[in-house]
């Protein structure tokens, strides 16, 4: 009798509810946790303290200041590096976007079977490893084999035939540049044909109704509701311009002279051939806070636009 | 006059036609330079510097030997999938369970811990990469294919348990409810009742955790010295580095040989990688 009441007393029920719930709740989060916390929250602290020392893993960390920091503005790769990210990320919106912009537009006013399996086809080369889009890249723009030089051989045409589109300090940027558009330019076609697809049926009935014709109804109806998208995209670029290592690295480890180098591949370069780990890390800093006031731009944009 | 209701696609004409021939020149130019290289693959070097566009004329497959052999790209797969398979049995219960609890059980700590664990999205790779080198080192595990698959599982994390959250927002709150009427546990809700009903979120995050560590290029050159334990993509760009373009042939075959894996998931999987891409992009 005793016994049964205490089984059923209301305030200890509910008492160990309330602990089997926040034990539930601590164990599922707990994984999540340790992983970013041992791989995120202590490598980023690690790297602003790393960026204030002389370190080079021999020997005792030594306090410098900033003058890791001073040191990166007068070398001239890292400034080929940063000139380079921000020209990239420049391009990358001014032609991407607009390129996605009409390919996005026009698979989703003109559908017929021929556009209809296209969306598969753009995104395509945005899933290729970028090992592999770097070794295509080399295929087509690789001096004397190369595709296109050897297209000029072919045809006698000695301007495409004699340019060295990966050895010229002149073209090199532009031929890497080249490749990761054929690459990247697919995700933003997707994600734009994907807003354009979730705007109400009534904007394309409504226009076709008036007599809108396609570019005017692109430029018009399309073009004012897509600004946040295309804000985004355009953070995007931003951000993986800055980032970028893989296919420069790959085509030209970032040469010739420093005509490709960018802050990635400075950062490989300051910290796993010259073991400067603080210039290093500094670089990885500036990346950071550079990424940071780009997504900041981004989300203080959103609230203008609402 | 026009009638109303009755939309019909026939008056775009030859816009609609010229528009569609551009589209279809764009397509090329995505798909001519991975197919480009099965024209060159079956040639002697021989007969490709003779004549390199024609047609081959007998097939040889030496160089696909060749290239395996110059890649060793049977090691590398082998690697490569251990890494995949790791980083995705790693993330994705991780992300889910805390998708899970961050959708379900309210409170100030979670919506706290929520944030912290989605900040870790917008933390670029360059910003914590020297220190997990060290790390690695301190904790023997540099040179490893699990120094590898640790770290690469915590950046998968953040944007799944996102996705998780997200979905499991969208169930009705009664399924778990009644469950709990009928006495089940918390942990008995959540994998009976409503882990089965998140597949879709988990065949989504299995497939593209599995082909952001599959394509990894960055960390991988970093964690990895050792030649034995080299992924493919790490080979792929030894191959670029050590034999470049100087026998056509032999690079067509090497190409061929490690786009086909992507290729042909791609082909089979790409209706769920295109969703997948889009479920996590239009979250913001």
């Amino acid at each position: 009798m005793v016994q049964s009441i205490q089984i059923f007393d209301p305030i200890k029920t509910k008492k160990t509810a309330k602990r089997n719930r926040a034990i539930f709740v601590s164990l599922c989060i707990f994984p999540s946790l340790l992983f970013l916390v041992m791989f995120m929250y202590y490598p980023i602290v690690e790297t602003f303290r790393l960026s204030f020392m002389k370190s080079s893993g021999l020997g005792q960390d030594r306090f410098i200041g900033l003058d890791n920091y001073r040191k990166l503005f007068v070398s001239e790769e890292f400034r080929a590096g940063l000139v380079h990210v921000l020209t990239w990320a420049f391009w990358s919106i001014v032609i991407q976007l607009p390129l996605a912009f009409f390919i996005a537009f026009s698979l989703t006013f003109y559908v017929n079977r021929v556009s209809k399996p296209m969306r598969a086809i753009y995104y395509m080369a945005n899933i290729m490893p970028s090992a592999i889009t770097a070794m295509l890249g080399k295929f087509v723009f690789s001096p004397n084999n190369g595709i296109l030089n050897n297209l000029g051989n072919q045809f006698g045409w000695d301007w495409l035939s004699n340019m060295d589109f990966l050895g010229s300090e002149r073209l090199a940027f532009w031929s890497v540049f080249a490749v990761a558009t054929w690459a990247y330019t697919g995700f933003p076609i997707i994600y734009l044909m994907a807003r354009i697809e979730q705007m109400p049926k009534e904007f394309k009935e409504a226009a076709e109704l008036d007599g809108v014709t396609g570019w005017k109804y692109a430029w018009y109806i399309l073009l004012p509701n897509l600004v946040y998208p295309l804000r985004i995209l355009a953070v995007l670029c931003t951000i993986g311009s800055l980032k970028l290592f893989d296919l420069p690295y790959m085509m030209t480890t970032g040469g010739p002279g420093h005509a490709t180098v960018t802050l990635g591949i400075s950062l490989y370069r300051q910290g796993f051939i010259n073991w400067q780990y603080g210039r290093a890390s500094a670089i990885g800093v500036i990346i950071f806070l550079l990424s940071l006031i780009f997504t900041i731009i981004q989300f203080s944009g959103k609230k203008e636009a609402a | 006059m026009r009638t109303g209701f009755k939309l019909h696609r026939a008056h775009y004409g030859w816009i609609e036609v010229f528009i569609t021939i551009i589209l279809v020149l764009f397509a090329l130019t995505v798909i001519v330079p991975m197919c480009l290289p099965l024209l060159f693959v079956f040639k002697t070097q021989l007969e490709y510097s003779y004549d390199p566009w024609s047609l081959p004329k007998h097939i040889t497959v030496k160089n696909f030997l060749e290239a395996w052999d110059a890649i060793k790209i049977g090691e590398g797969l082998a690697n490569t999938l251990l890494v995949s398979l790791g980083v995705v049995v790693l993330a994705v219960p991780c992300a889910a369970l805390a998708g899970y609890v961050f959708a379900r059980y309210h409170s100030k700590v979670t919506e706290v811990l929520f944030y912290a664990i989605l900040v870790c999205y917008f933390i670029p790779i360059q910003m914590v990469l020297i220190p997990l080198y060290k790390f690695n080192i301190k904790l023997g595990l540099s040179n490893t294919l699990l120094g590898l698959i640790l770290p690469m599982a915590a950046f998968n994390i953040p944007f799944w348990v996102l996705i998780y959250r997200s979905f499991f927002h969208t169930l009705p709150k009664d399924l778990g409810d009644a469950a709990c009427i009928d006495g089940a546990g918390h942990a008995t809700t959540f994998f009976r009742i409503m882990l089965p009903l998140a597949s879709p979120a988990t065949t989504l995050a299995l497939l593209l955790i599995f082909i952001a560590a599959w394509s990894d290029y960055f960390l991988s050159l970093i964690m990895l010295n050792d030649q034995k334990l080299f992924t493919m993509q790490l080979r792929v760009s030894q191959f670029l580095n050590a034999y470049g373009v100087d026998r056509m042939p032999r690079y067509a075959a090497a190409a061929i040989i490690s786009m086909s894996p992507t290729v042909i998931l791609y082909i089979i999987g790409h209706k769920w990688v295109i969703k997948g891409t889009l479920a996590g992009a239009l979250k913001e």
